[in-house]
């Protein structure tokens, strides 16, 4: 199946900016089960100076500046992905009562040697957004127990946070810590993501920040809305031996053919869509973001109508 | 050595210490041969005579203006050295250096290895999150690389000898490394003030470390361009802990010191905003912290940065050095691996020790160092301001306690060192020599094909005081470092060379960001304005004072004090108080820092725009800048009530200091755009002073007899007095008054004079910056020089009866008044940068923690 995803960011300032030099992640990256096909990048005004990078996490970056005074910034991005058919209705394939173990786990990333145990201890520290506390790790710890399968413990972690926590794009901003997300039991998909992280590594286990799309639908016998999708956020948990497995605590289940990745890092300031600096601009801003998820191609015979996918 | 001896002998009789390894006598009792000619040299000259040169090197250190600021809210101190040098024989030295070469190549190979395929920890020799846990790795300089065999340009290591004599590297720098200008500066104060020692001692030389330093930036810089380079030093500013230092480097260097906000990246590039336009620039020597120089990618509240930076290096279009990400080799925890780093890297361990030290992240490290946190020194895994090294065997027991909590907690951010006790050497303590622990600072820059090692470096010794941490910023003293050689070496310097090779002979671009001119136009101007004023204020006192007081003039007076520094409502106010009880107005009008237009805030202002241009100031300038400083801080004084029956007085020096300055600026400044800028602010202040003044006291008509005094006062004030007296006038004399004062071309102190100065310097300004033909400045000065032109003495001194004015020199005062004011706005708009403050896209409190 192939998406195309058209991301709309609309800057209105105040004043004039006279100056501005940004990085986007709003380039899809490549992953086991998808690619990206191609993108196309439109900014207004379109004077600009631009250079895609690959970052760090093999991300797509990027980077550009506006040079001239603008009242407005448009950055229009569309790209389309590919979804391989492996990644269709993956949560029906696992077998979540077998696998690695939770002390086992802890045991080989303590121990282990092999290059991806290694590199994934970096996802177990804390990072600029995500902290380990005790708060964390005692809401965890009820679904984590020696013998009881990781990624069984995890999808419990998972189910759980869904059900305590209410869908509130009020409550909180991009700035809201965890702590208060916590004990408020409100948030959106990027707070519930980074809970989950910080769960996790309070328990030792490495967990990183996905961002990326989320196909939604209409209500039954209504039109999808142009622009009414959005960024989206998820996690994903190292499971050493088996690899790196993605859950969205949000629509509580384990991303497959309607999630589409952009990027992921240790938390959201790593792969935050659209970050930078300006000059002059006036105090206030105006920000429009549209997106929208749209099936070019679709290679499924059979689509399942009844699943209706809500909220971020 | 000629000079006879003072001091009685015992006094310099240089004991030793009582425990631990000596530099003199090391466990003997014998002074080690190497300090025989030192330590009789100093006996010849006597406490007398050593305190006579320490005295002298402060005088030196103050007049290059040499400071140290220890914070930000502290005033700069100055640096402090101790006249008697550590000495080390060349034969050991040769040892240490290569010690330190063999740990710069190794620390190049980490640095690679860490931003490139992480080996060290895919090898398992180092601990994951020894790495990923620390602050100085930066995931953006990901992949980063310089041309040429080393990553890292600069390594400087901290060494102290322990009690058997050997040195012990207790840490490194990285990042833009302190204290080679430092070293410098004490090298020539040191020669100056004790010049026969210095040269019978043979002592290795500096300069061509800073040579080398040259070569390797001009070498990177050949890479990216085949034009002459472009090199800056990039400076977080003023206010800055070793700001001294950045202004000294790059002027020894040649290169110009620059701030974030005078650095663009624009289309690619990374530029410098000059005068005419923008350079681009091919290198930066930085000196600010990693994470503040882009808040693009790094830090996103840093205002010390060049916005987008980063991506630049990138591309490889510029060179930053030391580069970015390079403070992840200061983390301390790498020393706990290092043996095994150093294996792996070179096959061997290293030949220089490291003082043992454990890693808390480390579950065996941390039983240990729980359990011997009385004998170890306790260190953060990131170096942020207010963590200070804790030495353990200085905690009382629930100290102790605190301490092992706070590394349970957090075990990955700690690091424990055992505690090497440093050897003693004889240092100055009137009127003696005493020991004192000291600290070595090594420098080491990457030449061609290795590293070159500064011979000596900066030591550092303690105050004696029971401190065990030997950091400037703990009030140590430094010293300088003779390494001794057995044969007289041959003079190099930068500064007076012969012989240079290729590389370091390729001359530099000699530009200089526009943020200087500024504040050269501003310095012009507050120093104007203070003087001024100044001399108003002293005319007011003596007319207060003097035994023809008149009440009507001074009131005139009084009210051209308010109007002259703006420092309104003040005596433009009717009340009657005021005017027979003005001295705690006019003391205000002096003291008030606070009050914008006092004398005071202007000289604050002129002194901050000189700490802006440091680098510019030749030492005669500084010396001149200390003096008013100083007089400044003693005006509060000597200025108190009573005290002074004069207080006119009180003010002659500063007046004159203020001359003194402006006589430099003519006599001695070069003739380039810098000069033009300072004197154009000069001379737009005082024609605006001059007008006010006029403005305020000639336009009111006065009886004759009160009319004649003023005109007098006012002539005095512009020192125009004694040739007013020498000319003939009739009548009043306010024909020729006003000649003297507006048009007379001959009158350096006329306002004409000062219009046509500045209409020439705008003429020379090159084309690039100003422009082609006639521009909006030179169009009113233009005017304002044809409306004095139009005008003639006669017509400004008409008298209209009914309201007691001269009507027409109102009118055209303030007309050239409004175009004066103008045409400075129009200059500042247009030749210098509006520095202005970038905001975030999206605010990121988390950044802290980055």
């Amino acid at each position: 199946m192939i998406y195309r995803v058209r991301h709309i960011t609309h800057y209105e300032y105040e004043k004039p900016v006279s100056l501005s030099y940004n990085r986007a992640y709003l380039l899809p990256r490549d992953t086991t089960y998808q690619r990206c096909v191609s993108s196309s990048i439109n900014i207004s005004p379109s004077d600009t100076v631009g250079q895609e990078r690959c970052d760090y996490f093999g991300n797509r970056a990027y980077f550009f500046s506006l040079e001239r005074p603008h009242s407005e910034l448009l950055i229009d991005i569309s790209s389309d992905i590919r979804i391989q058919e492996s990644k269709y209705g993956l949560e029906g394939k696992l077998n979540f009562g077998q696998g690695i173990t939770c002390s086992q786990a802890l045991l080989a990333l303590q121990q282990g040697r092999d290059t991806a145990l290694l590199d994934a201890r970096e996802f177990v520290m804390d990072s600029p957004m995500v902290m380990s506390s005790d708060g964390l790790r005692n809401y965890a710890a009820t679904s984590f127990y020696p013998d009881r399968p990781l990624l069984a413990a995890v999808r419990e972690l998972n189910q759980r946070i869904h059900s305590d926590f209410t869908y509130d794009p009020e409550s909180t901003s991009i700035a809201t810590p965890l702590a208060e997300v916590l004990l408020k039991r409100r948030g959106v998909c990027q707070d519930f993501a980074q809970l989950a992280i910080g769960c996790l590594r309070s328990l030792g286990f490495p967990a990183r920040y996905v961002s990326g799309y989320l196909e939604t639908f209409p209500p039954p016998g209504q039109k999808k809305l142009v622009g009414s999708d959005a960024s989206h956020a998820w996690f994903s948990v190292y499971i050493p031996g088996e690899g790196w497995f993605e859950f969205d605590p949000t629509n509580n289940n384990m991303p497959a053919e309607h999630h589409i990745t952009t990027a992921w890092g240790r938390d959201y300031a790593d792969v935050s869509p659209l970050s930078g600096v300006f000059f002059d601009g006036g105090k206030s801003q105006k920000l429009k973001v549209s997106v929208d998820v749209s099936r070019i191609e679709t290679d499924l015979t059979q689509w399942n109508n009844t699943i209706q996918l809500t909220g971020l | 050595m000629k000079i006879p001896a003072t001091g009685r002998p015992d006094e310099l009789q240089y004991a030793g210490s009582a425990t631990g390894y000596d530099e003199v006598y090391g466990n003997q009792t014998q002074a080690r041969q190497h300090w025989h000619y030192l330590l009789d040299a100093l006996k010849t000259l006597g406490s007398e005579g050593i305190r006579e040169r320490q005295l002298k090197a402060e005088r030196i250190f103050r007049d290059d203006g040499a400071t140290y600021n220890p914070g930000a809210s502290d005033s700069p101190q100055s640096w402090q050295l101790d006249p008697v040098p550590v000495l080390l024989q060349s034969e050991e030295w040769a040892l240490i250096e290569s010690g330190l070469l063999e740990r710069a190549e190794l620390f190049n190979l980490i640095l690679k290895d860490i931003y490139g395929k992480r080996e060290l920890i895919r090898h398992g020799v180092l601990p994951p999150e020894l790495v990923f846990g620390h602050g100085g790795f930066l995931r953006a300089c990901q992949g980063l690389s310089l041309p040429g065999e080393h990553q890292l340009v600069l390594h400087s290591t901290d060494m102290v000898r322990d009690s058997n004599g050997e040195m012990i590297i207790i840490g490194d720098r990285t990042q833009s490394p302190s204290g080679a200008g430092y070293a410098l500066e004490n090298r020539t104060v040191m020669s100056r003030v004790l010049p026969s020692l210095f040269r019978d001692s043979h002592v290795h030389r500096l300069s061509l470390f800073f040579q080398s330093l040259r070569m390797k930036l001009n070498t990177l810089a050949s890479q990216i361009t085949s034009e002459r380079p472009r090199i800056v030093v990039l400076t977080p500013g003023a206010y800055s802990e070793t700001y001294f230092e950045h202004a000294y480097l790059a002027n020894y260097l040649g290169y110009p010191l620059v701030q974030g906000s005078d650095l663009l990246v624009s289309r690619g590039y990374l530029y410098m905003k000059s005068l005419g336009g923008l350079e681009r620039v091919d290198v930066v020597l930085r000196r600010v912290d990693d994470s503040f120089c882009d808040p693009v990618e790094l830090r996103g509240d840093s205002r010390l940065g060049v916005p987008g930076l980063l991506d630049v290096v990138r591309s490889g279009r510029v060179i930053v050095v030391n580069p970015l990400g390079a403070g992840f080799l200061e983390n301390p925890a790498l020393l706990r691996y290092l043996p095994q780093v150093s294996q792996h890297f070179l096959g061997r361990e290293l030949r220089l020790r490291t003082a043992p030290t454990y890693w808390c992240g480390d579950p065996q490290d941390l039983a240990y160092v729980q359990a011997h946190l009385d004998s170890l020194v306790i260190k953060s895994v990131s170096h942020k301001r207010g963590h200070h090294a804790i030495f353990g065997l200085q905690l009382n027991t629930q100290q102790r306690q605190e301490l092992a909590l706070k590394i349970q907690r957090d075990p990955v951010n700690f690091v424990a060192q055992v505690y090497i006790q440093p050897s003693n050497t004889p240092s100055w303590l009137n009127p003696q020599l005493v020991p004192r622990p000291a600290v070595l600072r090594s420098f080491a820059v990457a030449s061609n094909s290795s590293y070159s090692v500064m011979p000596g470096g900066l030591t550092r010794i303690g105050t004696g005081n029971g401190s065990m941490s030997l950091s400037n910023h703990m009030g140590a003293i430094s010293k300088d470092t003779w390494i001794l050689a057995s044969e007289p070496e041959k003079q190099v310097s930068l500064l007076s060379n012969a012989r240079v090779t290729a590389a370091a002979s390729v001359k530099p671009h000699v530009a200089f960001p526009c943020r200087v001119v500024e504040n050269l136009y501003w310095m012009g101007r507050y120093a104007e304005r203070a003087e001024s004023a100044l001399r108003l204020l002293r005319t007011v006192f003596i007319q207060l004072n003097s035994f023809d007081y008149m009440p009507e003039q001074t009131r005139l007076l009084l009210r051209t004090v308010t109007e002259l520094t703006a420092t309104f409502p003040g005596f433009t106010v009717v009340d009657p108080k005021l005017q027979q009880q003005p001295e705690a107005e006019l003391l205000s009008v002096i003291l008030d820092s606070n009050r914008a237009g006092s004398i005071s805030a202007n000289l604050y202002s002129l002194l901050h725009c000189t700490d802006q241009i440091k680098e510019m100031m030749s030492s005669d300038t500084q010396r001149v800048v200390n003096d008013l400083r100083d007089g400044l801080s003693g005006l509060r004084d000597a200025l108190k009530p009573g005290l002074n029956s004069a207080p006119e007085e009180a003010l002659d020096p500063l007046v004159t200091t203020l001359l003194a300055l402006a006589g430099l600026w003519q006599e001695s400044m070069v003739r380039a755009l810098g000069w033009r800028f300072m004197d154009m602010g000069r001379r737009v202040e005082k024609a605006l002073q001059s007008i006010r003044l006029i403005r305020s006291s000639l336009v009111p008509v006065l009886a004759e007899q009160q009319q004649f005094q003023i005109l007098e006062a006012i002539l005095l004030n512009s020192e125009s007095l004694i040739t007013f007296r020498r000319r003939q006038y009739d009548g009043s004399g306010m024909m020729q008054g006003l000649d003297l004062l507006i048009f007379d071309r001959s009158n350096p102190r006329s306002v004409f004079y000062q219009i046509e100065l500045l209409r020439e310097h705008l003429t020379e300004l090159p084309i690039s910056a100003h422009g082609l033909g006639l521009t909006d400045e030179d169009r009113m000065l233009l005017e304002a020089s044809t409306a004095i032109q139009l005008s003639s003495p006669e017509k400004l001194s008409a008298e209209n009866l009914t309201t007691a004015t001269r009507p027409e020199l109102e009118q055209l005062l303030s007309r050239i008044q409004h175009l004066l004011e103008t045409t400075s706005a129009q200059i500042s708009n247009k030749y210098f940068d509006q520095v202005k403050v970038h905001n975030q896209l999206v605010r990121t409190d988390w950044d802290g923690e980055l």
